[in-house]
């Protein structure tokens, strides 16, 4: 028994001795990080492409960072990667602390104006080329005329479609609405589910109401509910609603869409269980590039644009979409010339290349000419150049608070809780109890 | 005797290094959280004192009150499971065939990460592919359920992998304590002529009510501040049918933008946490722990 | 050993009775066996599917039943698991983090507790209630004061934090389950040791702490496994690749629109292995110990 609490005792001693050591020795290493490694300078990024699971995005931004040090040998540029979620978070702790990277991602509008309005984020008009941006995607990033963020990425969303499900019930991709509704209620009548659906994630709901509220009212209705000069309970977001409700009603959503995730619910499609499914284009590389999908599926699966609604004011090229992610520069960054210029440098080459090697269609303008492209790609491409109008997420565009009451509601609606007079009402309420 | 036992240096030595370290990283904290909840802040910009107002709201606040229902109701189904891990352990510890074998199958789910129990009964209860309703449409149920999609049933849903994800924890500890009962005790009892039950009742369970008593404080803390698997599983909704307490409060803080009001209701959480603590202490409060 | 099953009952029971009671008791065990084996089955099949999972595709993941056999193994997201990204580093640095934690954690409850129930002292209610009081902290109440702490003292990024945050966080939880033991060991070999005029520290090291082998195993576990499935405190105090533990690899699937569920399946089982031998391990210490205690009483 001795022997045994002896050692003990000297395994405690030890552990302790290890914290000493390992204290000491790790400090040293945490201040040499701190502003400069030798005479370089150190700019830090924290980005959300890990290599593990955006290994295409990883990749071309680590290039990037290689090109740059080359270039710019004094500079050193050191990388923090993490997941979606993660990243959201941690961002949280490090603004909240004054401890933001020198660079950044950032969302639009609603997540990005805190960051703004805070003084978080160093403007970046003095970098910005507007030429080389698709028209509109910079207005996202702007407060109050400043551009505070370059985006790298630009969405719209068209409704996937398994053409063999369409052509075993001799259905053809819909123009107008009411063929849609044909469509959904035959596939309904024969038992296969017509659309998935992951709305836990509410967002993914919210683009079906965004795209009947375009096309009964026209691309303005929603905006100007949000932005104020309008109201939420214009009659044709209240009708657009009131599809919604039908259209639950006609069985058109994959069963106890509540209560999946985007990622469950496209596990429907990809598996051929249901027929459409509504997603930004972001999804293109599992129908085209990605090795991990059999061909055979990407083969069978097409899209069509959201289908026209009788009497309604919207056109058939106007999308729900816009730029995703961008770069912003920290206001408080110690480098903030060496950044901006880091930050200008990569957003210039993310665009050259992210189409080709990563399947993401950046917000900068792309020249397809060069590279080989899928043929869906190629179709994308081409209608976001006819697009008329690209309509920002609602829940992007509104602020956080405001944007979960949005996303409630939309569940509540789908979810037959709300009816459209209540859903229009209490969003209006709280997007008045904002002004 | 009383003089080595009460040696002041050595209580110290004994008592302050861990006391420092909840006071510094738990303590400080908490309380400069608490601060936090009388501003007006989001966690981004400048902090704008409002006094009380955030608590205030919190009191007013019915989704407050309704996570905290939640809550609640977690702390009782898990309080009431402690009895099924209690039967199961003492059903181990009883040197039936095969005991050992069993107890650690039983205990393999406690190191599984929420993110795999997350995953597993995701998919347990999908609609159309989970095992739930694939189960019972075998038995003939044709209007299936869609669990966490539908606001009546998701949050009694949301708590079987809540509850069983902890059946590992508390079948280890009563498993311990009973194994702790010195077998000259039992001994004693058989040769008296008491059955098995008799020993379970008389014997075992009054002489491990003190890691009982413990573990009904664990379940009540341990469940109204519980967020992992609700928040990954169906974040609190639909529509907040399944928010409690800590996803509520993480939601105001990490996702709104209200950081001094997600303060303000981790503070109430803290409050609401110590008034049912007493009131659990004052329920199962004996009169004297019983020694081997 | 099975003696509870075989003959204890019978002893005292009239000679009558004793084939009825024991035809009864075959069915009675059957039944209990069947139940018991139920509830194998549905503890261990969480860890049979996870393997299941680990080898699917990303299409199967989803859609397919959780019964289901992966059609085609994939054994390459073990491969990917194992070589994109640093697991190696992160799988270092969560045993010795881990390891660390829970024996400071462990000791220090150890004294905490011996100190509040064996040695006499006006405060001791004071000091457990403090540390009552902490276990209902919420975490992430705590998370943004605790990063503005750890920054001005230059912690963050920096193992020292997370260790030392483990450490507290569990010291808690660790104490009121050493509590409700200490409250039943008798304290008459303790007593004795003090008549003999044995000092405090022996009386802790080699009577109190030994005697506890069992409880210290079970809090032992728990505490590992909390530590090693953490990852809030690592992903937010840590930035650089070379202190993140396996927790934060799993994020290394989890992409901005996609997530590679198959390697995340791969790298949770890569990271179960060990604890579950550390597990395997400590268990059956939990019985071992309890004979050594026993001597002891």
């Amino acid at each position: 028994m001795k022997k045994k609490a002896f050692s003990t005792v000297m395994s405690m001693a030890l552990a302790g001795s290890l914290v000493l050591a390992g204290c000491s020795s790790s400090d040293t290493s945490g201040d040499s990080g701190e502003s400069s490694s030798g005479d370089k300078t150190v700019v830090k990024m924290m980005h959300l492409w890990p290599e593990g699971s955006s290994n295409a995005q990883y990749t071309i931004v680590d290039d990037i960072i290689n090109a740059y040090e080359k270039e710019n040998p004094d500079v050193d540029i050191q990388t923090e990667i993490l997941g979606n979620e993660q990243y959201k978070e941690k961002i949280k702790v490090l603004s909240a602390s004054n401890e933001l990277p020198d660079v950044g991602i950032t969302w639009a509008a609603g997540y990005m104006k805190p960051f703004v309005e805070g003084n978080m984020f160093a403007s970046l008009d003095d970098i910005v080329q507007e030429d080389k941006f698709v028209a509109g995607t910079l207005d996202a990033f702007s407060v109050e005329e400043s551009t505070y963020a370059l985006p790298l990425e630009l969405n719209i969303t068209p409704v996937y479609y398994n053409k063999e499900i369409f052509e075993k019930y001799n259905l053809e991709a819909p123009e107008t609405y009411d063929e849609f509704l044909n469509v959904v209620k035959t596939l309904s009548d024969n038992g296969v589910t017509p659309i998935t659906l992951g709305n836990k994630d509410r967002w993914t709901g919210s683009m079906w109401y965004m795209y009947l509220a375009d096309r009964i009212g026209g691309p303005e209705v929603l905006n100007k509910a949000i932005n104020r000069t309008g109201s939420f309970e214009d009659p044709a977001l209240v009708q657009a609603a009131e599809e919604i409700e039908k259209l639950v009603d006609m069985g058109a959503f994959v069963k106890g869409f509540n209560g999946l995730s985007n990622d469950e619910a496209k596990g429907y499609f990809m598996n051929e269980q249901a027929a459409m499914y509504l997603m930004a284009t972001w999804e293109l590389p599992n129908y085209t590039t990605t090795p991990d999908v059999a061909q055979e599926f990407k083969d069978k699966v097409g899209y069509f644009k959201f289908p026209t609604y009788e009497g309604g004011k919207g056109d058939i090229d106007s999308y729900v979409g816009g730029p995703g992610v961008a770069l912003f520069v920290s206001e408080q960054s110690k480098v903030q010339d060496e950044a901006k210029d880091f930050v200008s440098y990569l957003v210039e080459e993310w665009g050259k290349r992210s189409v080709v090697d990563a399947g993401v269609i950046p917000a900068t303008v792309v020249d397809t000419s060069n590279g080989e492209l899928d043929q869906m790609y190629v179709d994308i491409l081409n209608d976001l150049g006819k697009a008329t109008n690209l309509t920002l997420y609602a829940d992007v565009q509104m602020s956080a608070g405001v944007a979960d009451v949005h996303l409630n509601q939309i569940q509540s609606l789908f979810g037959g809780q709300s009816t459209p007079k209540e859903f229009a009402k209490t969003q209006e309420e709280a997007l008045a109890a904002e002004e | 005797m009383k003089n080595v036992m009460s040696n002041k240096f050595v209580i110290a030595l004994y008592t302050l290094p861990a006391l420092l370290l909840i006071l510094l990283l738990i303590y400080v904290p908490i309380t400069l959280s608490g601060y936090y909840g009388l501003m007006d802040w989001d966690g981004i910009g400048e902090m704008k004192f409002i006094g009380l107002e955030n608590y205030v709201t919190l009191i007013q606040d019915k989704m407050f009150w309704t996570s905290t229902w939640h809550s609640f109701l977690l702390a009782i189904f898990s309080t009431a499971s402690l009895l099924l891990y209690l039967a199961i352990s003492l059903v181990l510890a009883s040197k039936i065939k095969g005991s050992d074998l069993l107890r650690k199958i039983y205990l393999i789910p406690m190191l599984l990460s929420s993110v795999a129990i997350a995953q597993l009964w995701m998919k347990i209860f999908d609609p159309t592919n989970g095992m739930a309703n694939k189960l019972l449409e075998m038995f003939g149920v044709e209007n299936t359920p869609i669990w966490l999609a539908d606001p009546a049933i998701a949050l009694y849903a949301i708590f079987i992998p809540v509850i069983w994800q902890y059946a590992g924890f508390y079948i280890l500890i009563y498993y311990a304590a009973l194994k702790n009962v010195p077998d000259e005790v039992i001994e004693a009892a058989k040769i008296d002529g008491a059955s098995p039950l008799q020993i379970a009742f008389k014997i075992k369970l009054p002489l491990i009510s003190g890691v009982f008593k413990v573990t009904i404080m664990l379940a009540v803390v341990g469940s109204l501040k519980y967020f992992d698997l609700i928040y990954v599983m169906t974040g609190g909704g639909p529509n907040g049918a399944s928010e409690v307490m800590a996803s509520y409060m993480y939601k105001e803080a990490f996702k709104l933008n209200n950081f001094g009001y997600g303060s303000a209701i981790g503070f109430g959480l803290l409050v609401i946490c110590l008034v049912m603590t007493w009131i659990t202490s004052k329920l199962t409060k004996s009169k004297d722990d019983v020694q081997y | 050993m099975s003696e509870i099953s075989t003959q204890p009952t019978t002893t005292t029971l009239p000679a009558s009775e004793k084939p009825k009671k024991s035809y009864l008791n075959k069915i009675g065990f059957g039944f209990l066996y069947l139940i018991l084996g139920l509830f194998a089955i549905i503890q261990i099949y969480p860890l049979v599917w996870l393997v299941f999972f680990s080898l699917k595709t990303n299409q199967e993941v989803f859609g397919m039943s959780p019964f289901s056999l992966p059609q085609d193994p994939q054994w390459g997201n073990y491969t990917k698991a194992w070589t994109s990204g640093n697991i190696g580093l992160y799988f270092f640095n969560s045993v010795w983090i881990t390891v660390l934690s829970v024996t400071l954690t462990i000791i220090l409850a150890s004294f905490v507790t011996f100190a509040v129930t064996r040695m006499h002292w006006k405060l001791s209610g004071l000091v457990l209630g403090l540390f009552l009081v902490a276990y209902m902290i919420p975490l992430h109440s705590t998370l943004i004061p605790l990063f503005n702490m750890y920054n001005n003292v230059n912690l963050i990024d920096n193992p020292v934090s997370i260790v030392l945050s483990y450490t507290a966080f569990n010291l808690p939880l660790t104490i009121m389950i050493l509590l409700g033991f200490y409250k039943t060991f008798p304290r008459e070999i303790e007593e004795a040791a003090v008549m003999d005029g044995c000092s405090v520290h022996r009386i802790f090291f080699q009577i109190t702490l030994p005697m506890t082998v069992p409880v210290l195993s079970t809090t032992a576990i728990i505490n590992m496994i909390y530590n090693w499935n953490e990852f809030v405190f690592v992903n937010t105090f840590i930035s650089s690749d070379q202190w993140k533990t396996l927790t934060v690899g799993i994020n290394n699937f989890v992409g901005q629109y996609l997530t590679d569920w198959g390697a995340i399946g791969a790298t949770l089982v890569i990271s179960i292995v060990p604890i579950l031998i550390a597990f395997l391990f400590l268990s059956d210490k939990i019985v071992e110990g309890m004979a050594a205690g026993s001597v002891k009483g």
